[in-house]
């Protein structure tokens, strides 16, 4: 099949799956296809249909991230008529490869939330058994346009499982690259550092392809791996010839796993030993402290970050006067243009750093984060690059981890829109650890049974399968994923 | 190595295309505008705070005598001010003891802003100058500009400060809509110099009022950088517009001990810090067109005996009373008065019985008293956090030896040399002016001045030991009056002229009038040498006879009798000047000597001769 025609059945799936919210703003049809005409035509081999290359595909773009062709509006009040004047560094890269932007997908508000409820554009949503299910968060809209073929692959942010979640409850592959690798140079920042940005494909190599056109030094970026600490990096993976020794965390065996989700998790495990791997249990034994922490950390950098939003120098003001004289001009601006998640956060955040606070939640935090990162240095097998000491490791370590993206499937909307707060930050426990160390970690969606037809109403028993790699190891858990992936798959 | 890099990142800062080449240009001309006055008045002027700014057409000398008369009064009345307010009083301040903590926030002398390569500038057309960040546009981040390191080490260096290995950024929260991103990046946990100190000479002090126990050592704690906010203009009744070129400005803020413990101290303390930051080229004049803010921290507490309210401390220094922070004082003057007056304040509070509240206060010129701003209750809390975008700064030790081997000399060796030493003997309020003017431009060219006489005249020491002197005049009075208005330049009338012009003078071969003629023909552009021009407009001083000169004055005597008879019978001795200066006019350029004329003049009229200078 050809470029266009792959990108025409997108267009076409945009109108057919327009209820399901993905995008909040979606480029001209006709100038996309045209676009994509004429990439086919200046490579007219059938190199152009490779299943890596983003060149001549369509790619959405979370709407938390810079494009100056369409609005950026992060899913917030505040922002909801912002123009960029700038494309995002990977925006730019992305079309330096060749792909076309097909739009901006739909977020929880500044990438916070666990559903995707939270968007001032309104919920991004699956629709499954006829019944409407989470798309996951905070990238839910990346990840409904690649499970419903809007686009070819999409681009999202992973602060604390933003992109691994989605992917995990609408079976697709979401990976986030170690912390540094991919530029944040016009990603709206909610915790800097925690933000990565991550990709989402239907399969493993349309991601390893974006992730290959994006994986570059940034000076724009002062988080960026400078080439200096890249080169220290491992250039490639095993490629799968290599037998890995695979962690199991015994951690992440929690008393509210999912049956289904353990069922999968035990499958993986089966899968990836029959192809000659070894399994070891591990102990992560900060994790049950990870949320927590992650909880403390994420809000206290959002406050920070999000102080910059009145209306004044761009974004939405409230109507009417605002202000009292012995105020700031934009209390009431603030007020209306942010929602409740965000608010929420805003003044946890407030609070832990507050100075009767901050030694208590914040340094607390910090600490745990350091625990968290040296729990993983403790069992995988290879150093971790960024830190000049080595911890002892527990025997001759692991390569990689694998445990389950989210401990249930994709919830029913009916059954979380009454749910407390906490429950939804339940949902990110499996990912945030990887978050707090900065690791690399993808999710890639396996069945709990073998030998199931894809889209049938059993399709919602998908789970997601988190491959963790020690920092810089991106490759390793690409080729590991692309193994899991095709030996889960029900096959042609 | 090291001096070559440093060499290489200057020139690289000077060519670097994409900082706005007019604002650059701007910048170098700045002091060069404000050159017209002469920086000592303009200090003046901080001090004096309600001065209004002198007539532009005003001559040059009477600029400085006004300006030192200013100072003259504004000494008197500030020791009268103290006086009166302890009246009641002297007895009081021997009772409590005053302690007082100054921050001072200085704009740094930058090509560019502290977190992106947006020019810094300073009257540039508002929110030309201003890249994404500087807005706090979402998805930018912060680039830290290495470059804007150099004039804060200066400044730290020159104010004996440990400079730190590690240093890092925070945030400081609070929200105002001058501060784009809702906090000031600053260095709260980890500021890059600590511990330093500086002295307090008499020669710091004004007249009169130096302590007499000699120099005096206050330390500071540390040295920050941290960005500057927009600027906001009123538009009245309710319009607010904000420039957003000066956002992100870098600062730095000198954070003292609490080891000050009177007013006039806190303020020679402060200008000191000026002429500090001046001398070492750290700062923008800015900082003399008001761009100096302070804040203040005073308590008291009673000298002798135990007091169980002295159990404060600030910085590590104990026993101190309750202090309270007055925010945001825009000059030396309005430091002082208003230490003055918040110390009154808290002694009469404690006397009466009271307690003083730590609080934040606030000062108006002119005011006799602080205001409560906000309570303890109401303080803000500024939620520092680690700017997660920011790596840690890391200083070098070759980049600290090298600055610290290559800062300029600092005034108070300057002004030493100038005033101590034989070869100038300056006064203490030239020396400083020629400090202060230009960039110390004008003092490199008084040094040529006084090198090329002293060759002249190496052969006689007894004009020797008064060249310094002379050339001191020269250059600030003579000089300094055609360069009134317009920039300084040491090329319009280079040293070696303006040493050939003075030393004719002093070899009595033309007249004073005569030599401020050829020095003005100088500076219109005469290109002729002053030998030559002395020889072709036949300016040398041929005088008169002993004859001639007895009989011009006879004919004037007789001509204004009355005049004669006023200043023998009533002793009107201003009036010789009167008739000295008609003999002058009625003779030829270049004939009548005044000394001599007022001589002959005296001899007729039966006169005392004149005292010998």
């Amino acid at each position: 099949m050809s470029l266009l025609r792959h990108a025409e059945r997108q267009i076409a799936n945009l109108g057919k799956y327009s209820h399901l919210n993905a995008f909040i703003n979606v480029a001209d049809h006709e100038s996309v296809l045209a676009r994509v005409a004429a990439s086919a035509e200046s490579s007219p081999s059938t190199d152009n249909v490779n299943a890596r290359s983003p060149f001549g595909r369509l790619i959405a773009i979370k709407d938390n991230i810079c494009t100056a062709d369409l609005p950026t509006t992060a899913a917030s009040g505040i922002l909801k008529l912002l123009k960029s004047p700038y494309d995002a560094t990977v925006v730019k890269q992305l079309r330096e490869a060749g792909a076309i932007t097909v739009g901006k997908t739909n977020l929880d508000e500044f990438g916070m939330g666990s559903h995707n409820l939270h968007s001032h554009f309104g919920a991004s949503k699956l629709v499954r058994g006829g019944e409407e299910r989470s798309a996951g968060g905070s990238s839910g809209g990346s990840a409904v346009a690649v499970a419903t073929g809007q686009c070819w692959a999409a681009l999202g942010t992973d602060t604390g499982g933003s992109v691994r979640l989605p992917a995990a409850y609408t079976r697709t592959v979401g990976f986030k690259p170690s912390y540094g690798l991919l530029s944040r140079w016009g990603v709206i920042a909610y915790a800097n550092s925690l933000d990565t940005v991550g990709i989402l494909g239907q399969n493993v190599e349309s991601v390893e392809g974006v992730f290959d056109s994006l994986d570059f030094y940034d000076p724009q970026d002062p988080t960026s791996l400078p080439p200096s600490t890249r080169s220290r990096l491992p250039k490639q993976g095993s490629g799968g010839a290599k037998t890995l020794k695979i962690g199991v965390p015994m951690d992440y065996n929690i008393s509210t796993l999912d049956a289904t989700v353990r069922k999968a998790w035990l499958r993986s495990l089966q899968l990836l030993q029959a192809r000659g791997h070894t399994l070891h249990t591990v102990r992560l034994p900060a994790t049950q402290h990870a949320l927590s922490a992650y909880y403390v950390l994420a809000p206290a950098e959002a406050s920070s970050n999000l102080a910059k939003y009145d209306g004044i120098r761009y974004g939405s003001r409230a109507e009417g006067k605002d202000g009292i004289p012995d105020s700031v001009l934009f209390a009431k601006t603030r007020g209306e243009g942010f929602g409740p998640e965000v608010q929420r956060r805003i003044l946890l955040g407030a609070f832990s750093l507050s100075a009767q606070a901050i030694d208590n939640y914040f340094i607390q935090a910090q600490k745990v984060r350091r625990l968290v990162q040296q729990d993983f240095d403790n069992v995988f097998a290879t150093p971790n690059p960024l830190m000049t000491s080595q911890p002892e490791v527990d025997g001759e370590g692991v390569d990689v981890l694998l445990c389950p993206t989210a401990p249930t499937l994709a919830p029913k909307l009916s059954e979380i829109k009454g749910q407390q707060p906490l429950h939804a930050y339940m949902n990110d426990v499996f990912t945030v650890p990887a978050s707090l160390a900065g690791l690399p970690a993808i999710s890639v969606p396996v069945h709990a049974d073998e030998g199931v037809k894809a889209a049938t109403e059993e399709a919602s028993a998908w789970s997601g399968m988190q491959i963790i790699g020690q920092y810089g190891d991106d490759r390793v858990v690409l080729d590991l994923a692309k193994e899991l992936f095709e030996s889960a798959s029900p096959g042609p | 190595m090291l001096a070559n890099n440093a060499r290489r990142a200057f020139a690289l800062l000077q060519k670097r295309p994409y900082i706005c080449q007019s604002c650059l240009r701007r910048a170098r001309s700045l002091p060069l505008v404000h050159a017209r006055l002469p920086k000592a008045r303009t200090i003046q002027t901080a001090t004096s705070g309600a001065q209004t700014p002198p007539n532009d057409d005003a001559p040059f000398r009477k600029v400085l005598k006004d300006a030192a008369k200013q100072k003259k009064k504004d000494n008197r009345s500030a020791s009268g001010a103290s006086k009166k307010s302890s009246k009641a009083g002297d007895a009081r301040l021997e009772k409590w003891e005053l302690t007082v903590g100054i921050e001072i926030h200085a704009e740094l002398n930058t090509a560019r802003k502290l977190f992106s390569g947006a020019a810094t500038s300073a009257n540039a057309t508002p929110n030309t100058h201003v890249a994404l960040f500087d807005t706090a546009f979402p998805g930018s981040q912060p680039h830290f500009q290495k470059e804007t390191l150099l004039p804060a080490l200066r400044a730290a260096l020159a104010l004996n400060c440990e400079i730190q290995h590690r240093s890092s950024f925070d945030r400081k929260h609070y929200f105002y809509q001058d501060q784009p991103a809702g906090y000031q990046i600053t260095q709260y946990y980890e500021p890059f110099a600590r511990d330093g100190h500086i002295t307090l000479y008499p020669h710091d002090f004004p007249a009169g009022v130096c302590p007499e126990d000699g120099p005096i050592i206050i330390g500071i704690k540390q040295v920050q950088m941290e960005q500057d906010t927009a600027k906001t203009v009123q538009q009245p009744p309710s319009t607010y517009l904000l420039d957003f070129n000066r956002v992100s400005h870098p600062l730095i803020e000198i954070i003292s001990l609490p080891q000050l413990h009177d007013p006039v101290t806190a303020a020679v303390f402060v200008r000191k810090i000026q002429t500090i930051l001046k001398a070492v080229n750290a700062v923008t004049a800015g900082m003399e067109m008001g761009g100096l803010r302070a804040d203040v921290n005073v308590s008291v507490k009673q000298k002798y005996g135990q007091s169980t309210n002295n159990i404060h401390s600030y910085h590590g220094v104990g026993e101190l009373g309750q202090r309270t922070e007055i925010k945001n004082l825009a000059s030396v003057k309005a430091i002082e008065d208003a230490i003055v007056a918040e110390r009154d304040r808290q002694i009469d509070l404690l006397e009466n019985g009271g307690v003083v509240e730590g609080e934040t206060r606030g000062w108006t010129l002119g005011s006799k008293t602080t205001k409560r701003l906000r309570g303890k209750e109401g303080e803000i809390d500024y939620r520092y956090m680690p700017d997660p975008d920011i790596a840690p700064v890391v200083i070098g030790q070759e980049l600290v030896d090298h600055l610290q081997q290559t800062l300029p000399a600092l005034s108070d060796e300057t002004v030493s040399t100038l005033v101590d030493s034989s070869t100038y003997g300056l006064t203490i309020k030239d020396a400083n002016t020629l400090i202060l003017l230009d960039d110390s431009d004008r003092l490199d060219f008084y040094y040529d001045v006084v090198e090329h006489l002293r060759t002249i005249f190496s052969e006689q020491p007894q004009i020797v030991s008064r060249l310094g002197k002379v050339a001191g005049n020269w250059v600030l009075m003579e000089l300094g009056a055609l360069f009134k208005n317009e920039e300084w330049s040491p090329t319009k009338v280079t040293p070696d002229q303006l040493a050939s012009v003075i030393a004719h003078v002093l070899r009595k071969q033309i007249t004073g009038s005569t030599a401020k003629r050829l020095l003005s023909m100088k500076f219109e552009g005469d290109a002729r040498s002053v030998e030559q021009i002395i020889a072709d407009e036949d300016l040398f001083l041929s005088p008169l006879t002993r004859n001639e000169y007895l009989h011009l004055a006879q004919s004037l005597v007789d001509e204004k009798a009355a005049m004669a008879k006023d200043i023998v019978e009533k002793q009107q001795l201003g009036k010789l000047k009167w008739l000295v200066g008609q003999m002058m006019a009625r003779s030829a350029e270049g004939t009548v000597e005044p000394a001599t004329a007022e001589a002959v003049l005296r001899e007729i009229l039966h006169l005392p001769p004149m005292e010998q200078k």
